[in-house]
């Protein structure tokens, strides 16, 4: 059994903005979400910038579960789940009748409270560390945490623990979930909170920008750390007909690989691989893809390596190209779902979000980035690219849904 | 037809080897304890990374990783994969709590904030257990790492058959690690875990039936979300729903292991620890270890955070 699998909610957690319309405008407008780092302190460092979610209260959107037992990242997933059930327009009865699956993409689950719990256990020792704190700390609690405050029993709950590509894997999970019916909705996407950990890291291998991230620009310093959540809710197309619900987009196809190769480095040959594999899982040809959404973290090595795999696959003139890490720096696993999400509301607003930041393209990386300005554009088929160390490449490839044309 | 195990193989506190598992869970004596921080610790005997996997690519390499690059490498021994061959991994973990909150720990105490070792950054993210095992093993197939607790392994085994379902991998190592650490010592003890920690890993191999000799066939697995309290409801209502998708009733099954459920004793753990994500992976290794053909087994694991899943297995594959 194979069934069309559509996009029909959006929730978004992000730095700049909260909710699909919100963040609808932000994009259009290329808004930043730079500011300087405040859920960590940043004394020691010369750089301390980040693409935070600021003066968000997740509080009214979490029901059922007691806020206090929910990490940032856990919080982000629920909010953002509860807006994209929302958009939806699905109600939680109509869940509970279904069979369903959660899926959530992260990089780094609650390694923010992790990073409390070293603290205290600096200062006072190993007994001093908070319970409160040690139990909220599981990754599973990402996608736990939405089935229950959702009141959702018959769901499969999987946190994917990818890195930085996981909001596409998350998706690709769900769809298949759903094209197979082995689900009848799918609620995923991905989430992030930021972290000292992580940013510690990405700064000693001098991947942190000091002002801003300009993907494919001859001067690109490196990521902004990011965070939030971005979760979609996906359902057959036959089901979202009936509802008449919104469809955003349909999710054509997917596909995952691995480099195997380096633990952080990405490989050009891999990622062509990836990419030619979620084409022909969708149906889809390279001359007829409209919008590529890059990972384009805005590191020398990233995005050299990615434009060359991208022309690898698509010759010397792809179509245009963008990264949404320059207005949302790097949200890690929630990455690659609040891009799938931009995408999404690209092919329905038609328009391609732009490229900020960007002064001039670097010739290794000659792609057309739509810089610093928003275009408007017919988009029939955009791929989403996900990778992250490991070599966890993936994926997803979103067309506008056309109910007579099944691909 | 349903997918098939081809293989397996356990790194346990019985020792480095199927073998030594068998025999362990045979012998019926629990694997030997030593101190650990908040708890006691039925550690891996003699496991140390750079004499097993050799000094080259482990300088930087955590005990987690370590006992699944181990693991991976005892399933791909008899049978390498090669690059581009679909070979897929599939892993279920928590990571190593150690590996993550030392770096934070090395950025709290450095002179700077950023004098942290960059290679061992990605030790500090879950995903790296999968990502170096198909480094040493050229597994260029998906490779997932699933955040679990004790069902880990299960929901690993769920999303294998998902990929082997869509065509997305020619044959799936899937598998569940955990690793004891003082860290997770601590962790555990706050969030009112007793008892002795194990660790270890076990790996099986999954692929389509015909491939090879069927070990045991992977009949169906399914998975709910407790709600608060309700465990037992839950998992009952999951068993049920995996056996109905094997066209099977509770009369059928002969062999049963449950983890992590309240009131139904875990004889796994009782004997290596309990060993946190892998303990469900545990239980379908001593289900392949000690069942018969025609064994019909149910293994059915609660995460403390709600997650339930349940696997039916019929050893000696298909018929």
């Amino acid at each position: 059994m194979s069934r069309r699998v559509v996009v029909t909610g959006l929730g978004v957690v992000s730095s700049i903005g909260i909710g699909r319309a919100e963040f609808a405008d932000a994009l259009r407008a290329g808004r930043s979400g730079a500011r300087p780092i405040s859920v960590f302190d940043t004394a020691g460092f010369e750089h301390t910038l980040g693409c935070e979610v600021a003066g968000f209260d997740a509080r009214p959107w979490i029901h059922r579960i007691d806020p206090d037992e929910l990490g940032r990242a856990s919080r982000f997933a629920v909010a953002a789940s509860r807006m994209a059930v929302e958009d939806a327009r699905i109600t939680e009865e109509e869940l509970r009748a279904r069979r369903g699956m959660v899926c959530v993409g992260t990089t780094d689950g609650e390694a923010h409270d992790l990073d409390q719990l070293a603290e205290m256990e600096l200062a006072h020792g190993p007994a001093a560390m908070d319970p409160v704190l040690a139990r909220r700390s599981p990754a599973t609690r990402l996608s736990a945490a939405v089935a229950r405050d959702f009141a959702l029993s018959d769901v499969e709950a999987v946190t994917v623990a990818t890195a930085c590509s996981a909001g596409n894997y998350a998706i690709g999970t769900g769809f298949d979930a759903v094209r197979t019916g082995e689900a009848d909705f799918a609620l995923c996407g991905g989430a992030d909170a930021m972290c000292r950990k992580t940013f510690a890291g990405f700064y000693r291998l001098g991947t942190v920008a000091p002002d801003c991230c300009r993907p494919f620009d001859k001067d690109r310093k490196g990521i902004l750390t990011g965070e939030g959540a971005g979760m979609i809710v996906l359902e057959t197309a036959e089901s979202a007909l009936r509802r008449g619900a919104p469809i955003y987009a349909e999710v054509l196809g997917y596909a995952l690989n691995c480099d195997a190769l380096h633990p952080v480095a990405p490989d050009r040959a891999s990622i062509k691989e990836c990419i030619e594999l979620a084409l022909a899982d969708a149906g889809a040809e390279p001359g007829e893809v409209d919008l590529i959404s890059a990972h384009g973290t805005g590191t020398p090595a990233n995005d050299v390596t990615e434009t060359g795999a991208i022309r690898d696959v698509y010759g010397e003139k792809p179509p245009p190209t963008v990264s949404f890490k320059a207005m949302l720096g790097h949200a890690m696993g929630a990455a690659s779902a609040l891009a799938a999400i931009a995408c999404g509301i690209g092919i329905t607003d038609r328009f391609i979000p732009p490229t900020i930041n960007h002064r001039e393209t670097d010739p290794e990386c000659a792609i057309d980035c739509v810089p610093n300005q928003a275009v408007e554009a017919d988009l029939r088929i955009v791929q989403n690219n996900g990778l992250a160390f490991g070599g966890n490449n993936a994926v997803v490839v979103l067309g506008r849904f056309d109910e007579e044309v099944a691909r | 037809m349903n997918p098939v195990i081809t293989a397996w193989t356990a790194v346990s506190p019985y020792g480095i080897d199927r073998e030594s598992f068998v025999d362990g869970l045979r012998s019926g004596d629990a694997a030997a304890v030593s101190d650990g921080a908040a708890h006691p610790a039925a550690l891996v005997p003699g496991f140390d990374v750079r004499e097993l996997l050799g000094r080259k690519g482990t300088r930087s390499m955590d005990r987690l990783i370590g006992l699944a690059v181990w693991a991976v490498g005892r399933l791909t021994a008899g049978r390498p994969a090669e690059r581009g061959d679909r070979s897929g991994l599939v892993i279920g973990t928590m990571g190593s709590l150690q590996s993550t909150m030392d770096f934070t720990r090395s950025s709290l105490t450095e002179a700077k904030p950023y004098f942290v070792d960059p290679g061992r950054m990605p030790n500090s993210i879950m995903n790296s257990a999968a990502g170096q095992c198909a480094i040493r093993h050229s597994l260029t197939g998906p490779n997932v790492t699933l955040a679990g607790g004790r069902p880990a392994g299960l929901s690993a085994l769920a999303c294998a058959l998902r990929l082997l379902r869509a065509g997305r991998a020619s044959n799936v190592l899937v598998g569940a690690v955990e690793e004891y650490s003082d860290t997770r010592s601590w962790i555990e003890a706050h969030s009112g875990v007793g008892g002795v920690l194990g660790e270890g890993c076990v790996m099986l191999r999954v692929e389509p039936a015909g491939e090879g000799p069927a070990l045991a066939e992977v009949l169906a697995v399914r998975s709910r979300v407790a709600p608060p309290g309700d465990v037992e409801g839950a998992l009952t209502s999951c068993v049920d729903d995996a056996l109905t998708a094997a066209g099977l009733s509770a009369d059928d099954v002969t062999i049963e292991f449950w983890s992590g459920v309240p009131d139904r004793p875990d004889p796994v753990a009782e004997l290596i620890g309990d060993t946190g994500a892998a303990s469900a992976m545990f239980q379908v290794a001593a289900v392949l270890a000690t069942g018969e053909p025609g064994d019909v087994a149910v293994v059915g694991s609660a995460d403390r955070d709600g997650a339930v899943v349940a696997a039916v297995l019929r050893l000696g594959g298909s018929r």
